[in-house]
């Protein structure tokens, strides 16, 4: 007898359990987005800071038309494609995990609300006064003077960005493994901009201006 | 009846579903001769009122070949088993037929770099002619791979060609395959790797003749332009900022 209700328990248990599971609604908008990003987490933090050992960048608080943008780009092979781009290669898979309709939209909303933080500088070399002629003569078209980007221009904010990553994404664009393609135009338009830039030096040099501006 | 489900494109494919097959067989019928054994005997020696139940020690040699009488079977027919996989694997992976081409396959938390040698038939040229995640042969010719892992355990899985390969880091791995049927086929990486392991899938093209040398000639223009940024800084991506 015993036996016989415990196996109706275990029964009723799993048919509920069954049911339950059915009749739950797939969460949508900024939910479902967060529960997206529990994907993001292990590369690009609890928070969404990045993490330098990962080269991960701050994706936390970057608008959410240039994360749409840019995990584009890497699910359509127009950004981390290239044989040699170690970073790129970490990031694209991740972005083919994003197939529902949707689901780009909604994680981008998402880590688009999330406090963003500004990177403090890593790196002590780089001459501001020379970063700042180059910045004020060619940068500030498009990312504006306090470094905020333009939505208008597609290009993104970068002053509250982590200074090794942004000198990895110029170095990106240089060697073409970023904006290469015809198809890309924003980011082909920015590929010509890291092509003035002469060498590493010249990178640096702006990138450590681009940390003393006010935030 | 695989090749119904999952084409068989290689050279080696059929001799590896032969094998899946000898083994299905041999297994399969003595796994249906059992189980009807075991229920049959269930049935037949049930409870019944007025007898009871006796005790067998199995001494006997009748009882006894019901034990020998498999047994020896079984042991012929792993002979049998041992003898097709042994062969297989022989012709597969102990044997290295000449190559036409060689190519090398670089595996990666997640991707997979594929380096064809280009006109010179060299590896690490500048003609070389790198793609990620396409792989581009040409049907009927022998290819020997070598295939690197970069960082963790990966396996190189190409089901139609019936070829999976573990790579661990710091170990440079030969194979072979020869592609039979021209299409577009399926790689994917058959060791859990990490975060995004399953979607580290990358697509293979075979092609006639033609068809590659139209490619090789396409992507021979690509690599030449993408040259023009090949003179950027060198320190790169990996810029330590601790020795900045
Ligand atoms: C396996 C690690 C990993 C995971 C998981 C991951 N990313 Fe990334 N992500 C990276 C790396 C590495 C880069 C930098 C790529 C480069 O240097 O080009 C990056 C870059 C990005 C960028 C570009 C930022 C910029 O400023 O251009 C966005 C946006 C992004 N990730 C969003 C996401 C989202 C959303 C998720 C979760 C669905 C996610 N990432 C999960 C590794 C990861
Ligand atoms: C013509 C407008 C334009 C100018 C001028 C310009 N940029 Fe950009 N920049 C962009 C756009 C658009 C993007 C986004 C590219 C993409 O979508 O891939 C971008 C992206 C970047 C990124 C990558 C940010 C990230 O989060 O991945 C960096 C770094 C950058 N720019 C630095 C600079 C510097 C330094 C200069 C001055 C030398 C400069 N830009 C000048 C338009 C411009
Ligand atoms: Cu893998």
């Amino acid at each position: 007898m015993l036996q016989r209700a415990y196996a109706g328990l275990i029964a009723a248990a799993v048919i509920s359990a069954f049911l339950a599971s059915c009749s739950a609604t797939p969460k949508t908008g900024i939910a479902h987005g967060e529960e997206l990003f529990q994907n993001c987490k292990p590369c690009h933090g609890e928070a969404g800071h990045g993490n330098l050992e990962l080269r991960t960048p701050a994706i936390a608080g970057l608008p959410d038309w240039y994360i749409i943008e840019q995990v584009t780009k890497f699910k359509g092979d127009l950004r981390g494609a290239n044989p040699d781009d170690m970073e790129g290669h970490r990031m694209r898979p991740l972005a083919r995990t994003l197939y529902h309709p949707g689901d780009i939209e909604n994680v981008a909303a998402y880590v688009s609300k999330m406090p963003s933080q500004w990177m403090p500088p890593t790196f002590t070399k780089g001459d501001t006064a020379a970063g700042s002629v180059t910045f004020n003569g060619v940068c500030i078209t498009c990312h504006m003077a306090d470094g905020k980007g333009n939505k208008d221009l597609h290009s993104p904010p970068i002053a509250q960005q982590s200074d090794w990553y942004l000198v990895a994404q110029l170095n990106k664009f240089h060697r073409g493994w970023r904006g290469y393609s015809p198809e890309d135009v924003y980011g082909g338009q920015m590929r010509a901009m890291a092509l003035t830039l002469a060498d590493s030096t010249a990178m640096h040099n702006v990138i450590a201006y681009v940390k003393t501006l006010p935030h | 009846m695989l090749e119904h489900y999952l084409p068989r494109a290689s050279s080696f494919a059929g001799d590896i579903d032969q094998l899946v097959w000898i083994i299905a067989w041999i297994v399969g019928v003595w796994f249906v001769v059992v189980e009807v054994m075991f229920f049959w005997l269930m049935f037949r020696f049930r409870k019944k009122p007025g007898v009871p139940a006796r005790y067998i020690t199995g001494k006997e040699k009748h009882l006894k070949n019901w034990i020998n009488i498999p047994h020896n079977i079984i042991l012929v027919l792993d002979v049998l088993l041992i003898v097709a996989a042994i062969r297989v694997w022989v012709l597969i992976k102990q044997t290295m037929p000449p190559a036409d081409h060689t190519v090398k396959v670089m595996a990666q938390q997640w991707a997979w770099t594929f380096t064809d040698p280009g006109p010179d038939g060299k590896i690490d040229t500048p003609d070389d002619v790198r793609t990620t995640d396409e792989m581009h042969v040409e049907v009927n010719k022998t290819y020997h791979f070598v295939l690197e892992s970069m960082d963790v355990a990966h396996s190189f899985f190409i089901p139609a060609f019936r070829l999976k390969q573990d790579a661990d880091p710091g170990r440079a791995y030969t194979g072979w395959f020869k592609p039979t049927k021209t299409g577009t086929f399926d790689i994917s990486c058959a060791e859990i790797c990490g975060i995004a392991h399953g979607v580290m899938g990358a697509k293979l093209v075979v092609e006639t003749t033609q068809e590659h040398t139209a490619w090789m000639q396409a992507h021979a223009a690509d690599a030449a332009t993408a040259d023009a940024g090949a003179s950027a800084p060198t320190d790169s991506t990996t810029a330590q900022p601790a020795s900045q």
